[in-house]
């Protein structure tokens, strides 16, 4: 069977048009991502989520849906917790990493569920994905790109510095959640694209291949969605010229176009 | 006339540090206030408390005839207050020195809304003031510590603010730069008639510049000048 022959099948067309959503969209959120050094906060959803996948299997619902929501819910408590609490939201997602991964082991060895059954929220599979996983990603894409075109200036601001945003007279608390939660949605979204495991694919590696070679912020959202849409779609192609999993082949597209824009590396990545 | 910044009897604590203890501070429209002290002595705290992003335990803080203590959003108030911060940020963060200067209008310029010539015009005319024109189009962290510090006070002059509050503006500057910096600032504090609050280590650099000065020591303030 031919690539061009794949394309007539539902769960191709459905890849495709996810990553085309997800290509020019998550990427923008890895930026957020790199600005504001939230790396750890990524790492703590993710653990979060296994929690509520584990709960999920222990009630009986899809724990997929359980891990979507503990995602959703930990990205609107982190920010606002951080700050009432005075810590770094680096040291409250280390926290919250160990203490959710913990409590989700406990709950695997009582409930008696199986481990595979439990981590398999951490693998994704973007051949896979049913009509409301696409409204998901679509919807989702649609809600970042909407807020970075309305709120350009805000984001700008507060990923330069979010002191001098607060001394100018924004709403930067307002607007360091808003990015927290988004970020929130997109590892939920991303961990049934491709696994909460290579996340990074989507979120991370375009964003960090585009502020190797940007001048401004808006070229590095440009660059960092072209990247995501390029790798993505050569990732797909090359998976089934090959025969190599998906998530894999995006990650190695992704990999090369940081070792080319470090070639013509005029930017540099946020420290 | 009120006062454009008035501090009477403010103690702030940190975690379980006491910071300010019973600071009085007065500064009166179109004053140069210089605040000096040891590092440590509580500097920065004092202009957090001024910009309202920190809340005295005790005391009274009145800044543009606001009390502080009446609102619990200061967004308004902030954008009639220009500061400076110690540190210029060092980060490799994307941005040309034109825009890191438009910042300073973004708090005026309304949700959702583009900045407009008007507000271009202010952050070009901003950064003539601070000398840094001849790097607009450069990105910031191309530039060295002292253009960086320029890049701030020209931010804080795109704001067209009533107040200006400046946190060790010369640290980590050569001496050439340091009055070079001090010369720019006091020609500013005249030519836009400012209220300035300036924080220093330094208090034989400041004093030239000041119409009062007072000395921040074991958590209060006296004034020297």
């Amino acid at each position: 069977m031919s690539w061009v022959q794949t394309l007539n099948f539902p769960f191709m067309q459905h890849a495709l048009i996810a990553i085309f959503f997800a290509g020019i969209a998550f990427p923008i959120i890895g930026v957020f991502v790199l600005s504001l050094n939230l790396i750890p906060l990524r790492f703590a959803m993710m653990h979060v989520a296994l929690l509520g996948g584990a709960i999920g299997l222990f009630l009986k619902v899809d724990p997929l849906l359980s891990g979507l929501l503990f995602c959703i819910l930990s990205s609107m408590a982190l920010g606002p917790i951080s700050e009432k609490m005075k810590l770094g939201v680096g040291i409250l997602s280390g926290y919250f990493m160990t203490l959710t991964l913990a409590l989700a082991f406990i709950l695997i060895y009582k409930a008696d569920i199986h481990v595979l059954q439990a981590f398999n929220i951490l693998w994704g599979n973007i051949l896979s994905l049913s009509g409301l996983d696409l409204l998901f990603v679509i919807g989702i894409s649609l809600i970042i790109l909407s807020i970075v075109i309305l709120f350009f200036k805000e984001i700008q601001a507060i990923l330069y510095d979010r002191e001098i945003a607060l001394a100018v007279g924004l709403p930067e608390k307002f607007f360091y959640y808003l990015i927290i939660f988004m970020l929130g949605l997109t590892i939920a979204v991303s961990m049934r694209l491709i696994g909460a495991l290579l996340i990074d694919a989507f979120v991370l590696l375009p964003a960090m291949a585009a502020t190797l070679i940007s001048r401004s912020l808006k070229q590095t959202f440009f660059f960092s969605s072209l990247f995501g849409l390029l790798s993505g779609m050569a990732g797909l192609y090359f998976s089934f010229v090959f025969d190599i999993p998906t998530s894999s082949t995006i990650i190695l597209v992704a990999s090369l176009i940081i070792a080319g824009c470090f070639l013509f590396r005029r930017g540099g990545i946020p420290s | 006339m009120h006062h454009s910044i008035e501090l009477k009897d403010v103690y702030v604590r940190l975690g379980h540090v006491s910071v300010l203890e019973g600071v009085d501070i007065e500064a009166k429209p179109y004053e140069f206030i210089s605040v000096v002290g040891a590092n440590g002595a509580g500097k920065t705290t004092l202009l957090k408390v001024v910009n309202g992003t920190l809340r005295p335990f005790k005391g009274q803080v009145s800044v543009l005839g606001h009390d502080l203590f009446q609102f619990k959003n200061l967004d308004f108030l902030r954008r009639d207050i220009g500061l400076v911060p110690q540190k210029s940020n060092s980060n490799r963060f994307p941005i040309l020195v034109e825009e890191a200067v438009l910042i300073g209008r973004y708090g005026k310029i309304g949700f959702m809304q583009r900045p407009k010539e008007v507000d271009w015009d202010k952050a070009y005319e901003a950064m003539k003031i601070a000398g840094i024109s001849q790097f607009s189009k450069k990105l910031v962290h191309e530039l060295s510590g002292g253009e960086r510090q320029k890049v701030a006070l020209a931010r804080a002059l795109a704001q067209e603010p009533s107040i200006l509050l400046l946190d060790e503006p010369t640290t980590y500057l050569d001496s050439k730069s340091q009055s070079e910096i001090m010369e720019t600032i006091h020609t500013i504090h005249h030519q836009r008639g400012l209220t300035t609050l300036l924080v220093s280590h330094d208090s034989r650099l400041v004093e030239q510049y000041s119409d009062k000065i007072y000395l921040l020591k074991e958590g209060k303030g006296y004034l020297i000048k």
